[in-house]
């Protein structure tokens, strides 16, 4: 789940690790009720400050995506469908917002990203 | 107390070399990556913290004791690893547990044997036969059972290979989990520190030429690569650490503090050609630093 943390982005590694919770949870991989790994465990497992952990999963906590319980660790709260959906809606104009990026650096039109948004699709459907 | 470590115009001087009125600022509860170039002066400042090196002025605070006249009660409470390992050669390890807890109050002799195990180091080995990797992970291992407030790490991964270096931050990372400890951390591989340090120092030539929250040091430094370079940037908010040809194409090439989106675009608006605007990582940062602190652009 967490293949994109990168330290090198002007990102915040916490705000890289929430993102990426988020996304788990919108999209229901992380179910409801779940527990997300202790602060200890994700801290090692990465590499990254325990305070860094700390601070993502504070960061959830203030977006209603997961209750701290105390003593008994972090848990998914269940989102409504409705809330899924403005999550799915933001990281897709994210995904978006790169893509034009990345095109504008190559000198890259919306018409000629369109087409080959329209050939790759039309690839994979074939 | 809201620092671990606080100096103030501490000064130091051993033949041509010198540390300049050092005021170090170490915030409870960080991990501090204190870096610097090979000869910078870390070694020395650490052991003028810890009462090894005989300051010519200034004040020293660790864990709120005042040193040197308090120093007992801080180290009481100071895990430290330094650059060269102190170790008895002739001491098996478990001989050398028992040794070296002797000296610690909250030494914790439970958790010194499940290290030991996690570890695998072999209880009845001898010292002077352990490998270099064997020493590293022995060295942390007695700096954590004693269970400190502070650890103090003097380049603790330096000549290891990544699968010990890798055991050895975990082990600190578990720790500081654990009991909120504050560490700092000297090292002149940058790279390493990147992912685990809230706080960083750069040290060079003696002097501490920058020290701040990780987010800001690195905040707002870029490498722009310019098609067509900017003609004026007077009376922006742009400080330009260096600038040279791009190597790659005919434009130029300038590494830049308080970049921003609209600086960009008021840059383009006045006739620049911004090509690219490339993320710098720690290390980067940290030698554009450092040029720009010994040369004036």
């Amino acid at each position: 789940m967490f293949d994109h943390i990168d330290a090198r982005s002007p990102v915040p590694l916490y705000e890289q690790i929430a993102a990426e919770l988020r996304l788990a949870i919108a999209g229901q991989e992380l179910r409801p009720g779940e527990a997300l790994p202790s602060v200890r465990q994700l801290a090692t497992s990465l590499r990254v400050n325990p305070a860094t952990v700390v601070q993502a999963y504070r960061d959830l906590e203030r977006g209603g995506y997961v209750e701290l319980r105390h003593g008994a660790g972090t848990f998914v709260r269940a989102l409504t469908a409705q809330r899924r959906e403005s999550e799915r809606s933001r990281q897709v104009r994210a995904l978006v917002r790169r893509l034009l990026a990345d095109a504008a650096k190559l000198g890259v039109g919306v018409r000629e990203l369109r087409e080959a948004l329209a050939q790759e699709t039309g690839a994979k459907a074939r | 107390m809201t620092q671990a470590i606080e100096t103030r115009g501490l000064r130091y001087r051993a033949g041509s070399f010198e540390i300049r009125s050092l005021g170090l600022s170490v915030p409870a509860g960080s991990i501090y990556g204190f870096l610097g170039p090979n000869g910078s002066g870390k070694t020395t400042t650490i052991r003028l913290l810890l009462g090894m090196a005989r300051r010519v002025a200034g004040e020293v605070r660790l864990l709120g004791h005042d040193v040197p006249a308090q120093l007992p009660a801080a180290l009481g409470r100071i895990g430290y690893v330094p650059e060269r390992p102190h170790l008895y050669q002739a001491l098996t390890v478990a001989e050398a547990l028992r040794f070296h807890g002797a000296f610690y109050p909250a030494w914790d002799a439970a958790w010194a044997e499940s290290l030991r195990a996690q570890f695998a180091l072999a209880a009845g080995q001898r010292i002077g036969r352990l490998s270099k990797g064997e020493v590293g992970k022995l060295m942390i291992l007695l700096a954590l059972a004693q269970r400190p407030d502070l650890l103090i790490l003097d380049e603790p991964t330096d000549g290891l290979d990544p699968i010990v270096r890798r055991d050895v931050l975990t082990a600190v990372l578990e720790y500081v989990a654990e009991m909120h400890a504050t560490v700092f951390v000297s090292s002149h591989l940058v790279h390493e520190l990147e992912r685990i340090c809230d706080w960083v120092g750069v040290l060079d030539h003696g002097s501490l030429v920058a020290q701040l929250p990780i987010e800001h040091f690195k905040s707002g430094v870029k490498r722009v690569r310019f098609g067509t370079p900017p003609v004026l940037t007077n009376g922006l908010h742009l400080e330009v650490i260096s600038r040279g040809a791009d190597p790659v194409g005919a434009g130029e090439l300038w590494v830049v503090r308080n970049w921003s989106d609209d600086l960009g675009h008021s840059l383009t608006e006045a006739g620049a050609h911004v090509r690219e605007v490339i993320d710098l990582d720690l290390e980067d940062v940290f030698v554009e630093l450092l040029r720009g602190s010994r040369q004036p652009v």
